[in-house]
C-alpha cells in the first residue's frame, strides 16, 4: 500500500494556520505520508509547522459558505485550526488526514522511515542492556542470577528475553512459576536495595482460582529473597474485595496459609481503563472557556487525575518504606501497569542514581519499555479521541507526573528538569524515534526495530540536547526522598495541562534567566580559580627568586 | 484615576453640583470616563434606601457606570476562615480537599479583584478613559481596585520602594481601618465585628502577578509575607489605627517606629529583592482565567509543609545572583 493512495490533495495554497500563542499566518499546506507540513514564506521569517500525523488524536470539519475550517486536536493536547479556501479540497484534505492518522499497522509508522540529521555518537539501542544493569547488580550481590529462559519469548510474551531470578531457582522451576501467574509473568528481581540488601519483586497475579490451586516453585522463588527470620511484604495494588473476586476468574492473590511468611498490603490503584476517562474530563476542564472559578475547581474534582496521582504515590511510598524493612513482591492483575507504576515510582524515592538523567532512562527501559508496559496499546489515542478506546490508558502520563510533583517538591534531588518528562510524555504518543512502538521487547524484536529505527536516547544524549533538559539547582545526594501525599501537596502539572492555554513566555524567559546565571557563574568559578592558580605559582616562584 | 466612596443621593435622588463640577475636571472635551462600583447593581440600587445611592446618569451624562461586584466584610472573612480550616487537614481525601477548596470560594474572590483591576486599567490604557473607584464606603474593596491597578499600570509601583509607597499612598494614608480589619484572623473564635482580610486579598492578589510576571516585581514573596505578618500583628506603628486622624491623635509618628525604616536597611533590604527583577516600562495584564489563579502555598502552607528544600532552591538562587 502506498501512502499516496491515502493522499487524495497533497497540497493547498492560501490556508490559514491558527495556533496557540501565535498570530495566525497564511501559507502553504502540504501532506506527506507521515507529516503535515504548513510554511509561510511571509516578510522576514518563515514560519513552518511539521505535525507527525501519528500525533493526530481527531479532527473536525466545519464549514462557513465556502470556507472551510479543519480543527486538529493533537495527542501532545495542542489545538490548531486550518482554513482552507474550497469546500472541496477541504474535504480531501480532511479525509486524506483522517486515513493517515489512523494508520493501524505499526511498520508503517515514520519511525521506519525516519533518517536522522544528526551523528550518532552512541546508539540508544544498545545504552542499557540488561547486561550493564545486571553487572552493577552482581558487583553488591551474588544472590541472583541472569535466565535466559524467555530468550525465544516463549515462555513470557511481555517479557524480555533475560530476566534477573534468584540464584537457587532453576529453569526448570521457573516454567511451572510461569504457569501459574496470568500471563505467565513469573516474579522478577525490579529493585535492590544496597543499604539493607532487601528487593523488591514484581509479578502478575497468581492463578489460584476458586480451588485455591498452590505452586510449590512459586513460593520457593519469592521466599528466597527473604532474610532469615525477616517477613516480607506483598503489595497488592487491587483493592481487597477485588482481589477476591479475581478467583471466579481463575486469578486471585497470595493466601496467608502457603505464603506464611509474607504479610499481604491492599493498596487500590485504579484500573487502568478508568483512567483514560479521568484524562479525558481533566483536559475538558483545561480547555473550558466559561471563566467560572466554581466551575473549574469542580470540574477539576470530578476528573478524578489529583486522586489517581495520590493513590499511585501513596502506594510507591509505602513500598519504599517496605523495603526499608523487608523485601517486597508488588503485582496487581496483568502486572503491566500500575505494578509498574509503584515499582519504578519507589525506585526513584529510594535510589539517588535513578534521579540523574542516565539513571532515570534506564529506569524507563527497564521498568517500562522491557517489563512489557504495552505502550503501543495504551498510547495509541489520547485525550481527544473520538474512536471507540479499548486499551488506551495515560499509565506512564500518570508515572510522569507524580515525578514531576515529586521533583517538585525536591528541586535540587533531580538532574533533568520537567521539559525531559514532557519530552518522554511527547514521544511515548508521536515520534520519529522507534523507541515506544510495540508492546514488549517481544514485539520489538519481531519488528526488528533496533535495526529498522533509530532510538530516542541516541539523539536526547548528545550533548547539544541534553543542556536542554538540565536542571540547573541539581546537587547531586544520596538521600532518600519522601515525598508528601497530602493533598495540598499535589498541585495540576501546568507544564501539560495548561500548556496550549496560557502562555508561558515569562515562565520560560525566566528559566532560561536562571541558566544564564548559573553559567555565568560557573564560568566566573573557573577564572577565580584559573586566577588563583596563577598566584600560587607566582608566589612559589618569589620565594624560589628569594632563595637564588 | 480617581477614589471615592457612594454618593449619598439617597431615595430622593440628591444632587451635588460640586460633586458633578469636580469629576467634571478629570474628563477633557467630549471625553467620557467609567465609574466602576465594586457593589453589584442590585445592591448598590437598595443602598438608596439607606441614604446613599449612585451617580445617576442624568446628573453624569459623561460619565459610563460599571459594576463589578466584589466581595467585602463577614462573608470574606468567612470565607477565609474556612480555607484556613481546609489547609490545616492533610489528612483528607483529594476530593474533599477540592470540594473544600471551592466552596470557600477564596480563589474566586483572588479571580474577582484581579478582573477589575484589570477593568480600570484597561479604561485608562486602552479607551484613555479617566475612572472613578468607588463602593459603599471606599475603604476597602475600593482601595483593592486602586492599588492593584496601580501595580498592573505602574512599573515604579512595582520596586520595593514604590510598592511601599503605593501602600501608604492607597492602604494607610487612604484609610482603610486596619485596627478594625486585622483585629482577629483566621482562627478565632471571638464575634467577629468588622475584620475582613482585604489587605490579605490584595497582597494575595500582587503574588499572583508576580507569579506570572516573574521577572517584574523588585520585591519577592517574603516582603508580601512580612507585610501580611506585620498588618496583623506588629512591633511597628506603621499599620496601627484606622486612619490618619487617629494616628494624630494617639501620636504614633511620634511614639512609634516606622516598619519601613526598618525593612529599608541595606541588610533587611536585601532579604525581600527578587533576584530576576529586571525593571521594565511594561503594562503587566495578568491571565484571570481560573487555571491561571493558583493558591497562594507560601502563606496557606507556610505552617503545615516544610518548605525546606524549596527554601534551599531559592538561597542557592540567591547566591548566584549574588556572586555573579
Amino acid at each position: 500500500m502506498e501512502f499516496a493512495e491515502l493522499i487524495k490533495t497533497p497540497r493547498a495554497d492560501n490556508v490559514v494556520l491558527h495556533r496557540p500563542f501565535y498570530l495566525a499566518v497564511e501559507g502553504t499546506l502540504c501532506l506527506t505520508g507521515h507529516h503535515l507540513i504548513f510554511s509561510s514564506r511571509r516578510q522576514d521569517n518563515a514560519e513552518e509547522l511539521w505535525l507527525l500525523h501519528s500525533n493526530i488524536d481527531s479532527i473536525e470539519k466545519r464549514f462557513v459558505g465556502s470556507l472551510g475550517t479543519i480543527i486538529i486536536k493533537c495527542k501532545d493536547l495542542r489545538v490548531i485550526q486550518l482554513d482552507i479556501p474550497g469546500m472541496e479540497e477541504c474535504l480531501n484534505i480532511a479525509s486524506s488526514i483522517e486515513a493517515l492518522s489512523t494508520l493501524d499497522s505499526v511498520t508503517l509508522m515514520y519511525p521506519f522511515f525516519y533518517r536522522p540529521m544528526f551523528e550518532i555518537v552512541e546508539d540508544g539501542w544498545r545504552s542499557f542492556l540488561p547486561d550493564q544493569e545486571f553487572e552493577l547488580l552482581s558487583s553488591v550481590t551474588d544472590e541472583w542470577r541472569m535466565s535466559c529462559i524467555n530468550k525465544e519469548y516463549s515462555v513470557c510474551p511481555s517479557y524480555p528475553s533475560v530476566v534477573i531470578v534468584p540464584k537457587s531457582i532453576d529453569d526448570e522451576a521457573l516454567r511451572k512459576v510461569a504457569m501459574f501467574r496470568h500471563g505467565n509473568r513469573f516474579p522478577v528481581l525490579s529493585y535492590y536495595h544496597k543499604k539493607n540488601g532487601m528487593v523488591m519483586m514484581r509479578s502478575s497475579q497468581p492463578l489460584t482460582g476458586t480451588n485455591g490451586r498452590r505452586c510449590k516453585e512459586d513460593e520457593k522463588l519469592i521466599n528466597a529473597t527473604l532474610r532469615p527470620g525477616k517477613r516480607g511484604y506483598i503489595i497488592d495494588t487491587r483493592s481487597l474485595n477485588v482481589a477476591q473476586q479475581a478467583r471466579a476468574k481463575g486469578g486471585g492473590f497470595e493466601q496467608e496459609a502457603h505464603y506464611p511468611q509474607w504479610r499481604r498490603i491492599h493498596k487500590c490503584i485504579e484500573r487502568f481503563n478508568i483512567l483514560q476517562e479521568s484524562l479525558i474530563k481533566l483536559v475538558e476542564a483545561c480547555n473550558d472557556q466559561s471563566h467560572n472559578m466554581d466551575r473549574w475547581l469542580s470540574k477539576l474534582e470530578a476528573s478524578n487525575w489529583l486522586t489517581h496521582i495520590k493513590e499511585i504515590l501513596t502506594a510507591a511510598c509505602l513500598a519504599a518504606q517496605c523495603i526499608d524493612r523487608a523485601s517486597v513482591l508488588v503485582h496487581g492483575t496483568e502486572g503491566t501497569d500500575s505494578t509498574l507504576q509503584v515499582t519504578s515510582l519507589a525506585q526513584i524515592i529510594l535510589d539517588p542514581r535513578c534521579r540523574t538523567i542516565r539513571g532515570f532512562e534506564s529506569l524507563v527501559v527497564r521498568e517500562w519499555l522491557q517489563a512489557g508496559h504495552p505502550f503501543q496499546q495504551r498510547c495509541a489515542q489520547s485525550a481527544y479521541s473520538n474512536g471507540k478506546q479499548k486499551w488506551e490508558a495515560p499509565v506512564f502520563l500518570l508515572f510522569l507526573d507524580c515525578v514531576w510533583q515529586i521533583l517538585r517538591q525536591f528541586p535540587c534531588s533531580f538532574e533533568f528538569n520537567e521539559q525531559f518528562l514532557i519530552m518522554l510524555f511527547e514521544h511515548a504518543y508521536a515520534s520519529q524515534f522507534g523507541t515506544f512502538l510495540g508492546n514488549n521487547e517481544n514485539d520489538r524484536s519481531k519488528l526488528k526495530l533496533p535495526q529498522k529505527t533509530m532510538s530516542l536516547w541516541s539523539w536526547v544524549n548528545r550533548t547539544e540536547e541534553l543542556t536542554k533538559f538540565q536542571n540547573p539547582l541539581y546537587e547531586a545526594n544520596s538521600l532518600v526522598i519522601w515525598p508528601s501525599v497530602a493533598p495540598q501537596s499535589l498541585q495540576l502539572w501546568e507544564g501539560v495541562f495548561l500548556r496550549w492555554n496560557r502562555p508561558s513566555k515569562f515562565l520560560d524567559e525566566a528559566h532560561e534567566e536562571m541558566i544564564n546565571i548559573i553559567k555565568y557563574n560557573k564560568e566566573l568559578q573557573a577564572k577565580v580559580n584559573a586566577l588563583r592558580r596563577q598566584l600560587a605559582e607566582m608566589e612559589t616562584d618569589d620565594r624560589m627568586q628569594e632563595n637564588l | 484615576m480617581l477614589r471615592s466612596s457612594q454618593p449619598l443621593t439617597g431615595p430622593n435622588r440628591k444632587r451635588c453640583h460640586e460633586d458633578e463640577q469636580l469629576l467634571g475636571t478629570a474628563l477633557g472635551e467630549g471625553q467620557h470616563g467609567f465609574v466602576i462600583d465594586t457593589r453589584s447593581a442590585q445592591a448598590a440600587k437598595q443602598a438608596r434606601m439607606t441614604g446613599g445611592g449612585t451617580e445617576p446618569k442624568s446628573s453624569y451624562p459623561q460619565w459610563r457606570r460599571l459594576h463589578r461586584p466584589l466581595e467585602r466584610g463577614r462573608p470574606l472573612q468567612e470565607s477565609f476562615a474556612k480555607l484556613v480550616e481546609a489547609c490545616n487537614d492533610p489528612a483528607a481525601s483529594m476530593d474533599r480537599w477540592l470540594g473544600r477548596l471551592e466552596s470557600c470560594r477564596w480563589l474566586s474572590h483572588v479571580k474577582a479583584a484581579l478582573s477589575t483591576a484589570c477593568l480600570a486599567a484597561q479604561c485608562m490604557d486602552r479607551e484613555e478613559a479617566s475612572v472613578l473607584v468607588h463602593g459603599a464606603e471606599g475603604t476597602d474593596t475600593t482601595l483593592l481596585v486602586t492599588a492593584l491597578a496601580q501595580v498592573i499600570l505602574d512599573p515604579s509601583c512595582r520596586t520595593l520602594l514604590g510598592f511601599q509607597g503605593l501602600l501608604e499612598r492607597e492602604w494607610i494614608e487612604a484609610g482603610h481601618p486596619f485596627h478594625l480589619r486585622c483585629a482577629r484572623s483566621a482562627y478565632s473564635h471571638a464575634r467577629l465585628k468588622q475584620e475582613a482580610p482585604l489587605f490579605l486579598l490584595f497582597l494575595d492578589c500582587v503574588w499572583q502577578l508576580g507569579r506570572q510576571f516573574p521577572f517584574s516585581l523588585e520585591f519577592n514573596e517574603r516582603l508580601l509575607l512580612t507585610l501580611f505578618d506585620n498588618a496583623y500583628a506588629s512591633a511597628y506603628g506603621t499599620f496601627l489605627c484606622n486612619n490618619e486622624k487617629e494616628r494624630c491623635l494617639c501620636k504614633v509618628k511620634e511614639s512609634t517606629l516606622s516598619l519601613w525604616g526598618w525593612l529599608n536597611q541595606p541588610a533587611e533590604r536585601k532579604k525581600y529583592l527578587n533576584p530576576l527583577y529586571s525593571p521594565n516600562a511594561l503594562v503587566i495584564w495578568p491571565s484571570v482565567e481560573p487555571q491561571s489563579i493558583q493558591l497562594w502555598q507560601g502563606l496557606f502552607f507556610r505552617w503545615i509543609r516544610s518548605s525546606q528544600y524549596l527554601d534551599e532552591a531559592w538561597a542557592e538562587i540567591q547566591r548566584l545572583v549574588d556572586s555573579s
